[in-house]
């Protein structure tokens, strides 16, 4: 994959698909494509809820002063 | 310039105290002469001395530097010194050769109180402003789920456990790069300024938080200063600015994207809520499939519709063929002289030609009337 979305990016098109599947305006074939779609969407994001580490760490070196 | 002296011992060059202090003061006329701001402490003044002599003290770290000033320049200033007055000096630094004592030689002295610093940073307030620093349309958006967070605080301050603690506690999965820097001083801008640049060249941050505690006007002030403030609204990622307490607005406050009253508050905007995001997510995915079903139901629906009109369709056609046909009858039976019969008219024939006039049928002579259900012979008389 050349770049992953983000889970807010994927959270939203999520939600986009939601809103137009509950329109009822798409297309049978669509409407199917934007289910499967929406589950992945789903599941990327779950993923992304359950395997992120918190982390707390330091910047390299403490930053004393700006150079002149 | 005075040649300074050594006596030569072998390979050795010795300078006399006397020669060392004046080179060294010959060396600091050299400097440039320069604005220094303080305290003003132990002020000695006394009217046989030919100068005044004061230590000004640096608020921050107490800092100490003596300082001289032609008495008759002091006088004239009026200005009644009181200790612990903030002063600007005017002057180049010295050396008093014959006590070996460095100092500033103050030709000039303003008193800098807390008004002059509200006016300065005013202007600068006014200045930024117009540039449109602090505009609205320039605040940008949080992240909802920020990969990497930037946190600068100083290095034990309750403000920087605050942030951890509200982040942590909120979305343990948050990943924190905290740059510990001075965030009270002289070098405290600078040093925040730097730490902000240096955040922002790390992959993936996408929003700094500033924070610091409560503390007084001057030690916020480095939070005002120009350099930081045009950093915070130049900067690639967006900044929520915990400075100080509510009622303290320093001007990064202004120039930051979202101003967070505390820095509890700052935790809270810079990360979702995991139990909520969960909920969003679950609740994104039930109405997934009850979309995806209604939008197969509808289908569904539509197409039982169109296939019994479908059906219906041929018996309609005949239908309606009967109708066509029973209005088209109804218009000839209209137009049959059946009808005009039915109205009590007569149909009279004279050897079987309809007789329209009077003289087209003679007395005596036998005619055929028809009418409704039959026909009847007679005689015109």
């Amino acid at each position: 994959m050349s770049s992953e979305p983000t889970f807010e990016s994927a959270q939203r098109e999520l939600e986009q698909i939601v809103q137009r599947l509950e329109s009822g305006a798409t297309e049978l074939d669509e409407a199917i494509a934007l289910w499967e779609r929406g589950e992945e969407l789903y599941r990327f994001c779950l993923g992304k809820l359950d395997s992120a580490q918190g982390k707390i760490e330091q910047l390299a070196t403490r930053v004393e002063a700006a150079k002149p | 310039m005075m040649k300074v002296e050594a006596t030569a011992y072998g390979d050795r060059k010795v300078f006399s105290v006397s020669a060392f202090n004046r080179g060294i003061a010959t060396w600091l006329q050299r400097l440039p002469t320069v604005w220094v701001e303080g305290e003003v402490t132990e002020l000695k003044r006394h009217e046989r001395w030919q100068s005044v002599f004061f230590t000004l003290k640096d608020p921050t770290d107490g800092a100490c530097l003596g300082v001289s000033m032609p008495r008759g320049q002091f006088d004239g200033l009026r200005l009644e010194l009181a200790d612990g007055d903030r002063v600007h000096a005017y002057g180049r630094p010295e050396l008093y050769a014959a006590r070996g004592e460095f100092r500033l030689r103050a030709l000039s002295l303003e008193r800098f109180g807390l008004g002059d610093h509200l006016a300065a940073l005013e202007r600068l307030k006014r200045q930024l402003a117009s540039e449109g620093v602090f505009a609205a349309e320039r605040k940008r958006a949080l992240p909802v789920w920020p990969r990497k967070i930037g946190l600068i605080t100083g290095n034990d301050a309750a403000a920087k456990r605050d942030v951890l603690t509200g982040i942590q506690t909120r979305f343990p999965p948050a990943h924190v790069v905290v740059a510990e820097t001075y965030v009270q001083g002289p070098r405290a801008a600078g040093a925040v300024t730097e730490a902000l640049r240096r955040l922002c060249e790390l992959p993936e941050l996408d929003v700094v938080v500033v924070a610091r505690g409560g503390g007084s006007f001057e030690d916020l002030l480095p939070f005002s200063d120009e350099r930081l403030v045009r950093a915070i609204a130049t900067c690639t990622v967006p900044v929520v600015s915990a400075v100080g307490h509510e009622q303290d607005t320093p001007l990064c406050d202004l120039a930051a994207d979202v101003r967070a009253s505390t820095p509890t508050a700052a935790a809270r905007l810079v990360v979702p809520d995991l139990g909520e995001l969960h909920e969003r997510l679950e609740r994104a995915r039930g109405s997934l499939g009850r979309g995806a079903r209604r939008s197969l139901e509808l289908k569904v629906a539509r197409l039982g519709q169109a296939h019994e009109r479908l059906g219906r369709a041929p018996a309609l056609l005949v239908e309606r063929r009967r109708a066509a046909l029973e209005q088209a009858a109804g218009r000839l039976r209209a137009l049959s002289p059946k009808a005009t019969l039915n109205r009590g008219y007569a149909i009279v024939r004279a050897n079987e030609t309809i007789v329209r006039s009077v003289g087209a049928a003679e007395t005596g002579e036998r005619i055929d009337v028809e009418v409704s259900d039959g026909r009847f012979g007679a005689r015109v008389e």
